[in-house]
């Protein structure tokens, strides 16, 4: 990442709960610091925000990620602090979404839109892209 | 030491959260405010000065205290 990228966009492609965790942290930072930033949750990275998951309360952690739940603030709140304070966009992958039948309301209520490739790449043009 | 206009005690919480509590605090302040965190977390310590420098606001004093870190920045934009 350049010293003075000014977009940020991350793509999270898993549901273990610390990589879900340290996306949805550097994410809402980011905004917070000035940057527009794009989350783009695709294939298992989606697990994590379906509400069943939530309602469940059954997340895929390591000892972090168990530290984590007990002691850190939830993923849900870092990512609500960083669209409250800063431009910060999140995203579902449409095909994942199809394969799996799952309807944004399916999913906790941070997702601006479901959307494909093509547009996360217009989405994303000109900025940098981490991949988590 | 230039008086604190406002203290936010974020002791207790984990990174980022004395920082959210920063930001949110910046942004309701004036420019020329002072604004001291009291954060007994070590990475914010580390952090929140560099979140001050990269927004332009100036840092006045990151002190260790007993087991937890005073951090003072002055906004300034």
């Amino acid at each position: 990442m350049t010293k003075n990228a000014q977009k940020l966009s991350i793509v999270l492609a898993s549901e273990e709960l610390e990589k879900v965790h340290a996306a949805s942290l550097i994410a809402s930072v980011a905004a917070m610091s000035g940057m527009e930033v794009h989350l783009f949750v695709t294939m298992n990275g989606l697990v994590p925000f379906l509400k069943s998951t939530q309602a469940e309360g059954r997340f895929r952690t390591g000892v972090v990620g168990e530290a984590l739940r007990a002691k850190a603030q939830p993923f849900t709140e870092l990512i609500a602090n960083g669209k409250e304070l800063g431009t910060l966009k999140v995203y579902a992958c449409a095909l994942a979404m199809d394969v799996m039948n799952w309807s944004k309301a399916d999913l906790i209520d941070v997702f601006d839109d479901v959307i494909g490739v093509s547009a996360f790449f217009n989405i994303a043009a000109g900025g940098a892209i981490v991949t988590m | 030491m230039a008086q604190a206009t406002k203290t936010i005690d974020a002791r207790g919480s984990f990174c980022p959260g004395p920082l959210m509590e920063l930001i949110k605090a910046t942004r309701a302040a004036e420019v020329g405010d002072v604004l001291e965190v009291l954060s007994n977390d070590a990475g914010s310590a580390k952090d929140i000065p560099e979140w001050a420098k990269k927004m332009g606001h100036t840092v006045l004093y990151v002190e260790e205290a007993e087991g937890y870190w005073k951090i003072a920045i002055k906004k300034e934009r």
